[in-house]
């Protein structure tokens, strides 16, 4: 459409994945951003990137079920946590004092880790059915509560409260990707590993919600008895919903283990279920971008303080101190966004967006 | 049209962005430099002098400590562990330094919370930083990182004394590890009470589980009777333990947990009527003990071994140690560790700086290559030999002390440097535990 570029003509045009040309040129220029990033940065900040990556893994997947699905879930930190360990387990040493399988093909214990919490999502999924919200939530949190108790307990698997057992080993076609090589380093290979992971993740995701499905749990969450009536099978699509979300938060447990190392069973707690409560409502809830960009700013924030520490000397100098500082930090972006902006960093663009959109005649 | 000039355009931009910023990365680990005096460098050393240096023209080698500085359960002996070697590096510092290079142990100082995840984090953040490990602390924990030390040839000196370390070149142990030292302990009971029993009291992994293989093999070969009794860090996790002590009535616990946990462990089960002998390791005493409602209970039925003699002890290491540390609101044998622990290192810095060569795999050479180490007396020199087979060149002595409150750190030695029989004969082909 020659002079009219952002005209839909057709439902299948407007429902495209980039439907618009500043979608597809900013897409486009992340992108390419992102592929050289590797080339330019310091490794520590890019252990970081790599780790945002592989939590926005995660926070996509807790989006589908609270933010698209609206059932409410505390308990993604054990479904991390079982896909840490599946991963650990089906790649580690045979030899080694924990149970190993030294299967170390990465698509195989990735799809492993997905597929053993996608299952656990899948037999918690019934009780979603019976329940919601706020009695949802504290179910939830009783599977956080179960799991960090079975994590600590089983030793044979998880080495231990306290001892731990090293995270998955990943090779791709028998390649190391753990260490260094001859073309890249191995933070440089982690990093465009999860780059490339989280690519395919996010677009899934993306199509997943666009589709009959993804317009079934919104159906669901605006209104579930509307839903039902107009034919929308609850139980079928909150299983649905539950289980694509484990076996997102199962494949992001795998991977951001894998870029620190090392798995302490008492790390899947209720925190870690709060952390990525506060990626979506930061991100934005419902929206793909925004669990990435909640994701990247929440793992990001540690580095952050300890940066705004040199330029703000009250903060004071010793560790703990840095810690509360965090924590509080924390504390008042959930509650700032919730009252400011409950779109999230999201909304923040969808203003800017907007803004530019008119320009010179936005009011 | 005017959508593909703006792609074209964004290109260009990011390309131009990406060609200035190409010069940030580099100045990673692996590029060899020249140093002092003809020194050959790489990571963590730097021409420039330290922050607080002495002698301003020297250069500076930093040196990493990964601690467990406040929360966890050994941080009553960590954070004077920690003071210690800053002490210990700054008279090194002040009597010259080594070569051409002083010292540096304040710079990057972390906190693990005696955590393996925690540890192995903090750890990735230092290590492109320093040269080796002035502390890393706990067992498992180090175990953690122990596969980066391996592939980084980083140096490090252990807080813990598992007998692992023996087989790992990076690792840099000094003093008899928790498997003879209850090796040790149980012989020691033996001779002094005859008991017909042990039972091991540990925590999981790497630091317990060690004693408790060290108890086994001792009771075996004394013919005892062996129970093993795992337990969680934290005051209130210790019922399952205390019960299994009762209700077991062993004549010897071998007791390897956190102080903490001990003087719960020790306390209750005194005051349900147990009357057997406990002793723990080294990690297992604190001097606040003394002072907690389980004093009593501790004095009548408990025992320290130690892998070396107290804070308080008559050798010329001991009293230099005393001197750098100056008045102390509470001595503790955590300074003495961390006093002895450093000796090793520095006769490997100066090995590496004599051969020219301070880069971290010069630094692993030159501890491959260490015969004896001098520790001023605070150990025999011999202790200090890592260039053999462990079964030869493993320190078998340990101490025996009693809690006695004349005593500045709440032990008393009653048992000075000794071998016991069992490991004595010991062969150690490869750690007790695994």
């Amino acid at each position: 459409m020659r002079g009219r570029p952002e005209l839909y003509t057709s439902y299948r045009q407007e429902l495209s994945l980039l439907n618009t040309v500043p979608k597809r040129v900013w897409v486009g220029a992340i992108l390419a951003m992102a592929l050289l990033l590797p080339f330019m940065l310091q490794d520590d900040v890019l252990t970081l990137l790599a780790t945002g990556f592989a939590a926005s893994i995660g926070a996509i997947g807790l989006n589908i079920v609270t933010g698209y699905a609206g059932q409410v879930s505390l308990g993604h930190a054990f479904f991390l946590g079982l896909g840490a360990y599946t991963a650990a387990a089906v790649s580690g040493d045979e030899d080694a004092r924990v149970i190993g399988f030294g299967i170390t093909e990465l698509p195989v214990w990735l799809l492993a880790a997905g597929l053993v919490a996608a299952l656990a999502g899948a037999i918690v999924a019934p009780l979603a059915v019976r329940l919601r919200g706020l009695y949802l939530a504290i179910v939830t949190l009783g599977l956080v509560f179960i799991g960090e108790f079975v994590f600590k307990e089983w030793s044979e698997l998880t080495g231990g409260q306290g001892v731990g057992r090293q995270a998955a080993v990943p090779t791709l076609f028998g390649q190391r990707l753990d260490t260094d090589g001859e073309m890249f380093t191995e933070i440089q290979k982690l990093y465009l590993l999860m780059l490339v992971l989280l690519v395919i993740f996010a677009v899934l995701a993306r199509n997943f919600v666009r589709s009959r499905s993804g317009r079934a749990l919104a159906a669901v969450r605006d209104r579930d008895i509307a839903a039902a009536v107009i034919g929308v099978n609850l139980t079928r699509y909150k299983m649905i919903a539950f289980a694509a979300s484990s076996f997102y938060a199962g494949v992001a447990g795998a991977l951001v283990y894998l870029i620190s190392g090392y798995i302490e069973p008492t790390s899947f707690n209720l925190l870690l279920s709060v952390q990525y409560i506060a990626m979506i409502l930061i991100g934005g809830v419902a929206t793909i971008s925004g669990s990435i960009m909640g994701a990247m700013f929440v793992t990001l924030l540690p580095r952050i303080t300890d940066e705004l520490q040199g330029v703000v000397p009250l903060l004071g100098t010793d560790a703990t101190d840095l810690a509360q500082v965090r924590a509080i930090l924390y504390g008042l972006l959930i509650i700032g966004f919730l009252i400011f902006e409950p779109r999230g960093l999201y909304g923040i663009w969808i203003r800017i967006r907007n803004y530019w959109k008119s320009w010179p005649f936005s009011y | 049209m005017s959508a593909r000039r703006r792609v074209l355009a964004a290109t260009v931009a990011l390309l131009a962005t990406a060609a200035l910023a190409t010069g940030c990365r580099g100045g990673d680990s692996g590029t060899a430099q020249e140093g002092k005096e003809g020194v050959k460098t790489d990571v963590g050393v730097t021409n420039e002098a330290c922050p607080q240096a002495i002698d301003k023209a020297k250069g500076c080698i930093y040196l990493g400590t990964i601690s467990d500085l406040t929360e966890g359960p050994f941080k009553a002996l960590a954070v004077p562990i920690t003071d210690a070697q800053k002490a210990f590096w700054k008279r090194v510092n002040e009597a010259g330094g080594i070569g051409g290079y002083e010292i540096d142990v304040t710079t990057y100082v972390k906190d693990n919370k005696y955590n393996p995840q925690v540890h192995n984090q903090v750890y990735q953040e230092i290590k492109p930083k320093v040269l080796a490990l002035a502390q890393t602390l706990g067992s498992p924990t180090t175990a953690a990182i122990l596969p980066d030390l391996k592939s980084g040839s980083v140096v490090s000196i252990p807080a813990s004394w598992t007998s692992l370390w023996a087989f790992e070149d990076v690792v840099v142990e000094s003093g008899a590890n928790y498997c003879m030292e209850s090796m040790n302990a149980v012989d020691y009971a033996v001779e002094e009470f005859k008991p017909k029993s042990v039972m091991a009291v540990h925590f999981a992994g790497d630091y317990g589980d060690d004693a408790a293989a060290g108890a086994k093999i001792a009771a075996e070969k004394n013919g005892l009777t062996f129970t093993d009794v795992k337990t969680a860090a934290g005051q209130d996790n210790q019922a399952g333990a205390i019960d299994a002590i009762v209700s077991g009535k062993p004549d010897l616990v071998i007791l390897t947990t956190g102080p903490t946990e001990a003087a719960v462990v020790v306390g209750q089960a005194a005051a349900r009527g147990f009357t057997g002998k406990f002793i723990g390791t080294a990690p297992t005493w604190n001097p606040g003990l003394l002072k907690s409602p389980a004093a009593p209970a501790l004095k009548a039925l408990y025992l320290q071994s130690g892998p070396w003699e107290t804070f308080s002890a008559d050798t010329p290491g001991h009293k230099a140690m005393r001197d750098a540390l100056g008045t102390l609101p509470q001595a503790n044998d955590g300074y003495t560790s961390g006093w002895i622990w450093s000796y090793p290192l520095k006769a490997a810095l100066t090995k590496a700086v004599e051969n020219k060569d301070l880069t971290r795999a010069g630094l692993l050479n030159a501890v491959k290559s260490l015969d004896t180490v001098d520790y001023e007396g605070m150990l025999p020199s011999s202790a200090g030999k890592y260039n053999g087979e462990p079964n030869e060149t493993a320190f078998r002595q340990s101490v025996i002390g009693k809690p006695d409150e004349s005593s500045v750190t709440g032990i008393m030695t009653i048992e000075k440097l000794f071998t016991g029989p069992t490991a004595k004969d010991f062969s150690f082909t490869k750690a007790c535990y695994l």
